[in-house]
């Protein structure tokens, strides 16, 4: 083998060996309504966000809706609302269950596509946001603890749970 | 490693690129965590723990008479010490190519370039603070220039400032870069054995859609040999597009940049220089994330 060749070789072989395949989809939309409110049954929300309703869930929030986020009434009481905000390369799907009265039950990461920042599906950081409704900040360094490495992240799905809780207090109360 | 060769063979060879990339000329400024652009820098850190590995390969190309191809490879590998704080290591190459040039003797050779540590600190999260802030240190040593690929022995030193604001939900991305350069032992390669020199540029970048991202970057380098501002040299502006594309784990950037503005030793009338510049720099980076 050549000297050139000698040389090359070992970085060739760290690029062909480095692109590995990660799953990234933990949960999908049924799986997370069974993780979120076990035994109840889902419907689908007949209703619609009226562009008056979405801005007014944008200045609320402080947040821009992209799509429109998919929500269905849960039996027996309660909201579950499947959104995504934006990741640093993709988009981070995820679901936030809401009680009777507008509060976080519990929140999922169902999609998650980044390099760094897989920190937010740890429950111990989720379970901050129990209890939280319309009227908590939902901000970082305020009631949301920020996760140090993960900023982005942390941030934007602090952001989109804010945005959940505002949907509630002006489309579905 | 200075034995000549055919470029031509090299060319033909299925592995030319990744060989020019991997034996071929150098960058003195070697780049950290993922890049928008081909040559200005974010604020953000790699988090703890996690390392990156970069190749970057850059063409410059065309002066103003003969022919020119300048190939710098650098290959880096980047280490999270904590949340703010990164280091880097790496390795630079370069080919040089010239034919008929009005400083440079013909060439044609592969040479080692050198090595380079940078230490970057994060003091200010573009995701959190409102705007990034970070300092940047960058040291190496070159054994070879990177405009004929001549002997030197070099040693630089060369901080940062970097400054990153994004907009529109981190869509929209800004950065500022603003720094300086001390080295020693630039000759033989050039006539001066030290230079002080200043850098700085600007770069905006939009995610036009989920993992891709475009945008445009300037920078301008101004250098004054032994350290002294009344011995000025020469300034270049560069600017051109760049287009980015990243996913979970690996991205990629390409950049092009031409010298829009030139001034000082060997200025043609078109207000360009070539002495150490080129009229087209085209830039590709890629890297993965562990």
């Amino acid at each position: 083998m050549s000297d050139w060749k000698t040389l090359i070789a070992p970085a060739a072989l760290v690029l062909s060996t480095s692109a590995p395949c990660f799953a990234t989809v933990y949960f999908t939309a049924d799986q997370a309504q069974k993780a979120i409110f076990p035994g109840a049954s889902c419907t689908p929300w007949a209703g619609k966000l009226t562009d008056v309703q979405k801005k007014a869930i944008e200045k609320a929030s402080d947040l821009r809706i992209r799509k429109d986020p998919q929500i269905w009434r849960v039996s027996g009481g309660g909201w579950f609302i499947v959104d995504e905000v934006v990741g640093k390369h993709e988009f981070i799907t995820f679901a936030v269950g809401l009680t009777a009265s507008g509060a976080v039950k519990q929140i999922e990461i169902m999609e998650y596509k980044e390099s760094y920042g897989g920190e937010v599906r740890d429950a111990k950081w989720r379970a901050q946001f129990t209890g939280k409704t319309a009227k908590d900040p939902l901000r970082l360094d305020q009631d949301i603890q920020n996760i140090s490495g993960a900023t982005l992240s942390s941030r934007h799905v602090a952001e989109g749970v804010r945005r959940a809780c505002a949907l509630y207090d002006i489309a579905l109360k | 490693m200075n034995r000549p060769f055919s470029f031509a063979s090299l060319a033909s060879s299925g592995a030319g690129l990744l060989a020019i990339a991997l034996v071929a000329g150098a960058n003195p400024t070697a780049r950290a965590d993922e890049n928008l652009f081909g040559f200005i820098r974010g604020a953000e850190t790699l988090p703890k723990g996690h390392f990156d590995f970069y190749q970057t390969i850059t063409l410059r190309t065309s002066k103003d008479v003969g022919v020119y191809r300048g190939w710098d490879s650098d290959t880096e590998v980047e280490y999270g010490f904590t949340d703010k704080l990164q280091g880097s290591f790496s390795v630079a190459n370069r080919y040089i190519y010239s034919r008929g040039g009005s400083d440079l003797d013909d060439t044609n050779h592969l040479t080692f370039g050198g090595v380079d540590g940078s230490l970057k600190y994060r003091l200010l999260s573009p995701f959190k603070d409102g705007i990034g802030l970070a300092v940047r240190l960058e040291t190496g040593w070159l054994l070879h220039d990177e405009v004929g690929g001549l002997l030197e022995h070099e040693i630089y030193v060369a901080p940062d400032i970097i400054l990153q604001k994004n907009f529109l939900d981190d869509t929209l991305i800004t950065e500022l870069n603003f720094g300086g350069e001390w080295a020693w032992g630039k000759d033989p390669a050039e006539q001066y054995y030290k230079e002080w020199s200043m850098q700085g540029g600007v770069g905006i970048s939009y995610r036009f859609a989920p993992n891709w991202f475009i945008g445009v970057e300037g920078h301008a380098r101004s250098e004054w040999p032994l350290f002294n501002f009344n011995q000025f040299e020469h300034v270049t502006v560069y600017a051109g597009p760049a287009l980015h594309y990243g996913t979970e784990r690996w991205w990629a950037t390409l950049s092009y940049n031409y010298q829009v503005w030139g001034h000082g030793v060997d200025e043609t009338s078109r207000s360009s220089t070539f002495a150490e510049e080129t009229k087209h720099v085209v830039r590709l980076k890629v890297g993965f994330n562990f």
